[in-house]
């Protein structure tokens, strides 16, 4: 979770799973929005002597839908090389790394970001540097000084960074995926222990982040700076991918040789959907396919197999959502959130939707502003600045997305219906954690060290 | 397809397969007849169902489909 390893296919190549995205109005620069694209699941800080780096030979892309079709008017691409300056060691580094340019730093990364509209490609900045991995004190002393000097402008107010970030995504995994327990809700569900706060199984894991903030007007379709809430133009949908060659021969000396046009193998627009709402049987077909053609995967989301798990789990507990479920009536609500958007009159002075083309992307509506005291909540609890309005990445994703399986946003389209009480309980018992971000961008916290982390979810 | 014959496919093509896929990989020799058109970057050929012809050739990002049943009979013939 949200789609880290979400499938099993992309499971085995880390280098091309996207784990989450994230699209919000910049809070302290709101005339952009900046957009994160986080790679390669569960880093282990610890991570020598190989550290962590993009895949070299894959094509990772942002993609922006700016006119509701499910397809993507703008595209920004990233593509990395790696260079080794030193053949007779077996180290990273062979001393401490004091800048992007140090000579003990011994394999570097760089990339390439161009900006394709209409087929019309604009490289916007070649040659970028990657920071290293935070090592540790001995070599990586001064990590945000490092992290920072990656930091670069480019052309038409574009600001780009890439590489390893602390995952800001939490979640108990070792929880729900032991037969869908909630340990805040142990007494009831199926383990039947004592209540507990959650365990974040991603604390102190490493991604890495392609992170990316762009000028509002060069997103909108007309060029404009959207302000009108209710203007179709003001919502973009994004989602991000990631493509490999279609053909990889293995020379038998280590090396390969990759041909042919970039076929996809990941993509992840709104979090948890290939995860928790794709049966396991079409995730990987699910990965390869298209926004626009989600039309096929609707059925899963209108009758989520969620939902009636968790009146299996939590017998009793949720005696509304079961009449819905055994109803048959589809989930118009959930709809809405993923593939849709919500439309004007569901959510007073809120829409974020993109039509009826059926497509999951993360929509956001860019003429809200940041709220001032953000809300992880999100919309649902009153702060239209956040998820499902795009997603910042201290956003609660599995409560918000856990709850509206459990009903919570369906009176917004039904208003007899009755949000069963349990349904404010539902949570993996977790919130923020204020040190995994920074206030500015890259909005993402500093990576844990290999050297300071003694343990995973120590 | 503008640059590769049927010629040129089969002359250069070194053929590996399993069952009835057959993945071709094939650098254009230098010491072929018709080097120049071809080039030095690698050709890939995939013939994913010989009996129906339908072969595709890969060189840089680009993919072309033809329909030949006899070079896809030949090619798999190659590795019988």
């Amino acid at each position: 979770m949200s789609s880290h390893r979400e499938a099993p296919a992309i499971s085995q190549d880390a280098v091309a799973d996207s784990t989450d995205l994230y699209a919000f109005v910049s809070p302290d620069d709101p005339s952009t929005v900046t957009i994160i694209a986080n790679y390669l699941p569960g880093e282990a800080p610890f991570g020598g002597p190989n550290f962590y780096e993009f895949g070299d030979d894959v094509l990772y892309r942002i993609n922006i839908d700016n006119d509701a079709d499910g397809k993507p008017e703008i595209i920004y691409e990233f593509q990395f090389r790696t260079e080794i300056s030193n053949k007779a060691t077996f180290l990273y580094n062979v001393g401490p790394i004091s800048s992007l340019g140090s000579a003990n730093w011994i394999r570097k990364q760089f990339y390439t970001v161009t900006r394709v509209v209409g087929g019309k490609q604009t490289v916007l900045g070649r040659n970028l540097p990657c920071p290293p991995c935070n090592i540790g004190p001995g070599s990586t002393s001064n990590y945000e000084s490092l992290a920072s000097a990656a930091i670069r402008q480019l052309g038409n107010g574009h600001t780009v960074f890439a590489g390893q970030r602390l995952d800001p995504f939490y979640v108990d995994l070792g929880s729900i995926f032991d037969l869908g327990d909630l340990r805040p809700l142990n007494k009831v569900g199926p383990l039947k222990l004592a209540a507990t706060h959650g365990v974040d199984s991603l604390s102190q894991m490493n991604v890495q982040s392609i992170a990316l903030k762009v000028p509002k007007t060069a997103l909108t379709s007309n060029g404009s700076n959207p302000t009108d809430v209710t203007k179709p133009t003001s919502v973009i949908g994004v989602w991000t991918s990631a493509s490999r060659r279609k053909s990889v021969i293995h020379n038998g000396d280590g090396t390969t040789t990759q041909t042919g046009p970039y076929v996809q193998v990941s993509r992840l627009g709104n979090p948890l959907v290939n995860e928790a709402v794709i049966p396991m049987a079409f995730k990987d077909g699910w990965n390869a396919d298209a926004p626009a053609g989600d039309s096929q995967y609707a059925k899963f989301v209108a009758n989520p197999e969620l939902q009636s798990l968790l009146n299996v789990l939590y017998a009793g507990a949720f005696p509304h959502l079961a009449a819905l479920a055994s109803s048959g009536k589809p989930r118009a609500d959930l709809e809405a959130v993923l593939l849709t958007g919500l439309p004007s009159g569901i959510v007073p002075g809120f829409q974020n939707n993109t039509g009826k083309t059926l497509a999951d992307q993360l929509r956001l509506n860019m003429a809200i502003p940041p709220a001032k005291k953000p809300n992880a909540g999100g919309l649902a609890f009153g702060d239209a600045a956040g998820y499902p309005n795009g997603r910042r990445p201290a956003d609660d994703v599995v409560t918000i997305i856990l709850r509206a399986v459990a009903g919570l946003l369906y009176p917004l389209i039904d208003k007899t219906y009755k949000v069963d009480a349990a349904v404010s309980l539902v949570s993996d018992g977790l919130g923020p954690q204020n040190s995994s971000y920074l206030s500015g961008f890259p909005y993402l916290g500093t990576p844990s060290s290999g050297y300071d982390t003694k343990g995973l979810a120590a | 397809m503008s640059d590769l014959t049927r010629r040129d496919l089969v002359k250069n093509s070194v053929v590996t397969a399993a069952g009835m896929t057959v993945i071709g990989a094939f650098a254009a020799d230098a010491a072929s007849a018709d080097s120049g058109a071809a080039g030095s970057e690698p050709v890939v050929a995939f013939v994913s169902d010989p009996s129906k012809g339908e072969i595709s050739v890969m060189k840089g990002e680009r993919e072309v489909k033809l329909r030949d049943r006899k070079l896809a009979r030949d090619i798999s013939r190659a590795v019988r």
